[in-house]
């Protein structure tokens, strides 16, 4: 077996040496693909890491009547923590309310009020936001709420925008996913058919091989490891633009910016994984590349 | 059915090829062979006489059979339990309505020395591609060394064609490799291991003449080396079966000779051969089995023909 390895890594070394010209076509080909990969992985990442960011804040309101008891506000906390799908729950008193509005607003027009209009509010974050209405629909039915015509129930549920805002989440996420699985096969292809060309030139000793009694895999081995060599050193080197690309570009404007920025930034995939990814993605398109192609030369 | 039953029958120069390699399977199927002269000792006992200019030369250093054979692998052909080729009815039409080959019988003895003629298109070309399996009949059957190729897996193709020796034109050498790389493949593709690979090689190519230019590449050589490496590539593995497609083809006269000097050799240590060509003269001089081939048809199975019939 190791020798067999030995054998077929030597003839795929021997056509990479005396195919310059392709060989580097081939990996040239894989950087391009690769760092376009590794650029749409980024991306993707980093918007899913807002949109779950987003996500987070998704969080449902529950209003408890002006003229509650300390009591009923312990009892309507101890209800709603112990709701499903509730994650966490906050609970501000009419005062925290309303200092908290007068920050956002500036204190002037509420002072003007004679009393404070606001009531207390528990936040609740569910444990996902479609369940949203299940809760609504569980705490509903207690007595503690504040109804009126903004909240019909007690509680400030944006069904629209949540909805709104998931379906548009899941939409991106399905377009990016199809986008990257065209990215892939865009970048087989592109590979394939570049090794195509080496195989093409190399097609009458392909054919000799098989009159001498080769077998399939004898003759396809050494192209495959051949192809897996294009792929690792095209995602090598593309993993080595991304990371001067990152350092010299992106690290640069962050710093520039503010952090919110960064905290974004940080919250991508991090890059030894991508490396990673990338470098395997390479080596596997390569091989799949160069093995796929050689098929239709070893027909009949 | 003449020409079958015809060729089933032992042919002296069969005997002769058997008694004469120690590798030839066991006689077990046939008569005792009549003619038990050892290699080496007298002439070619029936041997063409009128080939004996041309093989006077070489059969001082008649060609042994290689040392490696005790290293053979599962065969799979049994040249032993039969003829080495049948064909029994073999048609084989292209599409398009074509019918490369109609209706052929014939049976070739192991050990036997055929030469394949007829006019371009007469199906010579088809009948060696149907041989190792590169192309398939359409009808009838195709035995080779006692295999049935219609019956034959796809996947076991290679092991067929590694004990069949082929011999093209066009040398078919790979252009990349060296002359040492070139016969080295036949024997890296069976699995052989590079100590073998490297005791067989050097051999191989002492005999065919060309030791002293292994590592040059096929285009730093004439076209009669360029044959002989493309021989010894296909005698390498020692097949039961060597199949040469116009071997002479491009080639001067006496260079021609040189190689069929080879193929004669080959032949004697009791490789069936079966050559394909245009050659006039060296069909008439060898006065061996000539089969001749007309659009596709059997014309002509003749136990030692000249190249035209009626000729010699």
């Amino acid at each position: 077996m190791g020798r067999r390895f030995r054998f077929f890594s030597l003839e795929a070394i021997r056509s990479i040496r005396s195919n310059a010209a392709i060989s580097f076509a081939a990996t040239a080909t894989v950087l391009i693909a690769i760092a376009t990969l590794g650029i749409f992985l980024a991306v993707f990442s980093w918007s899913q890491s807002q949109i779950n960011g987003q996500k987070d804040k998704l969080d449902l309101r529950a209003f408890i009547q002006l003229d509650a008891s300390k009591a009923d506000m312990d009892a309507a906390v101890k209800a709603v923590q112990s709701a499903a799908h509730v994650k966490s729950v906050e609970f501000k008193s009419r005062d925290q309310v309303l200092a908290d509005a007068k920050k956002q607003f500036g204190g002037d027009i509420l002072d003007l009020l004679p009393d404070n209009p606001l009531p207390a509010t528990i936040t609740i974050k569910p444990d996902d936001p479609k369940n949203q209405q299940l809760i609504v629909d569980e705490l509903a039915p207690l007595p503690y709420w504040l109804k009126d015509k903004n909240s019909p129930n007690g509680f400030s549920v944006n069904q629209k925008t949540t909805r709104d805002f998931l379906s548009a989440a899941k939409v991106l996420r399905w377009g990016a996913f199809g986008l990257m699985l065209i990215l892939v096969i865009a970048a087989v292809l592109l590979i394939g058919n570049t090794i195509r060309l080496s195989i093409f030139a190399r097609r009458r000793e392909v054919e000799v091989m098989r009159l001498v009694g080769a077998t399939n895999w004898f003759i396809r081995w050494p192209f495959v490891i051949e192809g897996m060599i294009f792929g690792l050193i095209g995602a090598v080197a593309a993993v080595v633009l991304l990371i001067i690309g990152k350092v010299t570009i992106i690290d640069h404007i962050l710093n520039l910016s503010t952090s919110p920025l960064q905290q974004q930034a940080d919250s991508t995939i991090g890059l030894p994984q991508l490396a990673l990814i990338l470098i395997v993605a390479g080596a596997v398109l390569g091989a799949l590349g160069s093995g796929i192609t050689l098929r239709r030369f070893l027909r009949v | 059915m003449d020409t079958l039953a015809d060729a089933l029958e032992p042919t002296p120069h069969r005997n002769m090829a058997m008694s004469s390699a120690n590798d030839a399977p066991p006689p077990e199927e046939g008569p005792a062979p009549e003619v038990s002269t050892p290699s080496g000792t007298g002439e070619m006992p029936v041997a063409a006489p009128t080939a004996e200019d041309l093989w006077a030369e070489p059969s001082a250093d008649e060609l042994p059979p290689l040392t490696s054979e005790r290293g053979r692998k599962r065969s799979m052909l049994r040249p032993g339990e039969g003829p080495m080729v049948v064909l029994e009815h073999v048609t084989k039409n292209y599409p398009g309505g074509v019918n490369a080959l109609d209706d052929v019988s014939l049976a070739i003895d192991a050990g036997e020395f055929v030469f394949l003629v007829g006019a371009s298109g007469s199906g010579k070309s088809t009948f060696i591609r149907l041989l190792i399996r590169e192309l398939e009949i359409s009808e009838g059957r195709l035995m080779v060394g006692a295999r049935d190729l219609a019956k034959l897996h796809k996947g076991k193709i290679p092991l067929l064609r590694r004990e069949i020796g082929c011999v093209f034109q066009d040398y078919k050498l790979l252009p990349r490799r060296s002359v040492y790389e070139n016969v080295a493949y036949a024997l890296e593709v069976t699995g052989d291991s590079p100590r073998s690979i490297k005791r067989k090689v050097p051999e191989m190519l002492k005999l065919v003449g060309l030791a002293e230019k292994a590592s040059r590449l096929p285009t730093e050589l004439s076209g009669g080396e360029q044959q002989r490496v493309s021989i010894a590539r296909a005698f390498v593995n020692h097949p039961a079966l060597l199949i040469a497609d116009e071997p002479t083809g491009n080639l001067d006269p006496e260079t021609s000779i040189g190689i069929m000097q080879l193929l004669y050799r080959i032949n004697r240590t009791g490789t069936t051969v079966v050559m394909a060509t245009h050659d006039r003269d060296l069909v008439d001089k060898m006065q061996m089995r000539v089969i001749e081939l007309s659009g596709g048809k059997l014309v002509r199975d003749q136990r030692r023909g000249a190249y035209q019939a009626g000729e010699g």
